[in-house]
């Protein structure tokens, strides 16, 4: 198995961009492209393009020759689209991860892209409500924010979080993506703007929720030994895993903790052969504010239940115990889904690089990201270590 | 742009018949007001939703069990905004996960008559059958 180093990275501005799909794919190649000079597009041979519903919300079908051919790329060992909602980026990485580890690929373009905002708001909650089991839960009414909601009334239940420590996410992760230029969200709220904030699912308001976002962005990945060619600070995958439990909510093994959560950051951790505070800074995925205080908990960060208290106390912030999501996280810059993981990757590059402001900067030697689909269902985490 | 009705394969409720489902007995059963869901006849597992191969142990052979029509609410949410279409006229609208005593499981569903400020955690509920205007049959859970 070879050693798998990502070299550079790029993004679109996210948010409600007047630019069609493959609009932003040609946006997110010129980024990536422009951040890795030396890389001639001929020498990519594959494409690993996430996008988790181009079907519904682009009418796009089979999108990953579309993407190739709009970014200038054609390659000659794999091309393919990967789907897994909102991982559908790391779902990419790692399946390119798997191609450049074997031999197969030797340099790899991996690519999110996805269009949210269309003229009919309801389509896109539609097409949202339908990564639920769209005949037992979809039905319902059952989307992300009555998902996540069931999960926040439950928490606050049963571990006494309260709306203030849910709130405070929302407050620091818009602190940070006000001064993060590809941010959907360049704007910071009070404590009382969150709490005051539209009612969108009881209990759940606006400014719990990520952003409905167009978005694309893409890395450039290959073996160790090619790495040098194209950066001095190339960021190598050590570790990486991912569980699954269930599918339909009513069978879900718990709302409030994620089970397959603590099995993949414990696993993926154990690959690299580090602790979770080993880690300088941690990308993790916030599509809602409950969320984040769950990746604490079930992340190793703090003991279960405590995930109120661990934000409350001043710990995952920019100079605290475990900065977590230093972009702004996905309820500051936006949750394109497919572009989502590979944002927070081009978030590592920056850090490790020392490309971000000042005000966020945490630099390191490890990070690492995780994003979760779905219902919760998914984990999926990535760890990475500086080279160079 | 011609306004278009929802074409029947982006409509949420399942497609209920003998034509289009190997468990239509489920919603036949509902029609006649039964609740019911796949009992596997090899392992005993109870499964829901109804299967029509036990994922525990392989099995195709099922039988029909009769599931209790009240439970207790365990987690509940009322949805503001962000209905996806069809159902958009609904909103607000309640959801809820409850509690089945035997067989121990959780059945979610709309709640029909509720708020959330209404509702609370362990309420006693009850199962109410819907029918749709093209005959097909749902259910929801209203307070008891």
């Amino acid at each position: 198995m070879r050693k798998v180093a990502i070299v550079g990275g790029g993004l679109t501005k996210f948010g409600v961009r007047k630019a069609t799909y493959k609009e932003l794919a040609q946006e997110a190649g010129k980024a990536v492209f422009e951040d890795v000079p030396n890389l001639d597009k001929k020498d990519v041979d594959s494409l690993f393009l996430g996008s988790a519903a181009s079907d519904r919300m682009a009418f796009q079908s089979y999108p990953a020759p579309l993407v190739a051919e709009q970014v200038g790329v054609q390659p000659n060992k794999v091309i393919m689209r990967t789907e897994l909602a909102c991982a559908s980026g790391q779902a990419a990485m790692r399946a390119a991860y798997g191609s450049i580890a074997s031999g197969l690929s030797d340099i790899a373009l991996v690519m999110g892209v996805e269009k949210m905002n269309t003229p009919n708001m309801a389509e896109t909650q539609t097409t949202m409500a339908a990564v639920m089991d769209r005949e037992w839960d979809g039905v319902n009414g059952m989307s992300a924010p009555p998902f996540f909601a069931l999960v926040m009334m439950r928490h606050m239940h049963e571990y006494g979080t309260t709306r203030e420590q849910l709130g405070m996410v929302s407050v620091k992760n818009h602190d940070y993506s006000a001064s993060n230029p590809f941010a959907q969200f360049q704007k910071k709220f009070t404590l009382e703007d969150v709490i005051n904030s539209v009612e969108i699912s009881k209990p759940i308001r606006l400014l719990d929720c990520s952003g409905i976002t167009d978005g694309a962005g893409g890395i450039v990945m290959t073996s160790e030994d090619r790495a040098k060619e194209f950066t001095d600070t190339p960021v190598y995958i050590e570790g990486l895993a991912q569980c699954n439990m269930g599918s339909l909510v009513s069978n879900l093994p718990s709302l409030t903790t994620w089970k397959p959560m603590k099995k993949a950051f414990r696993a993926a951790l154990m690959m690299a052969g580090k602790d979770i505070y080993d880690m300088a800074f941690a990308e993790v995925h916030d599509c809602f504010t409950i969320a984040e205080i769950i990746a604490y908990e079930d992340g190793g960060m703090c003991k279960k239940g405590e995930g109120g208290k661990f934000i409350e106390e001043g710990n995952p912030y920019v100079g605290g115990r475990l900065p977590v999501n230093t972009h702004g996280g996905l309820l500051g810059t936006g949750h394109p889904l497919g572009a989502t993981s590979i944002a927070q990757t081009v978030e590592v590059i920056e850090q490790f690089r020392g490309e971000v402001p000042e005000e966020r900067y945490v630099g390191g030697e490890w990070a690492l990201t995780h994003n979760l689909s779905g219902n919760a269902n998914v984990h999926s985490v990535l760890v990475f270590r500086r080279g160079g | 742009m011609p306004k278009i009705d929802l074409p029947y394969l982006l409509d949420f409720c399942p497609l209920q018949t003998e034509d289009f489902t190997r468990i239509h007995e489920f919603f036949t059963n509902l029609k006649e007001g039964k609740f019911t869901t796949t009992k596997c006849k090899s392992c005993g597992e109870i499964l829901w939703q109804p299967r029509v191969v036990c994922p525990h142990c392989n099995s195709d052979e099922m039988e029909w069990i009769d599931l209790p029509q009240e439970g207790k609410l365990f987690a509940f949410t009322e949805v503001i905004h962000g209905a996806p279409l069809g159902m958009e006229d609904d909103a607000p609208f309640s959801i809820g996960i409850v509690d089945l005593e035997d067989p121990k499981m959780k059945v979610l569903a709309r709640v029909d008559d509720a708020h959330y400020e209404d509702l609370e955690f362990g309420q006693e509920m009850r199962l109410k059958i819907i029918t749709l205007e093209d005959g097909r049959v749902w259910f929801r859970w209203v307070r008891k």
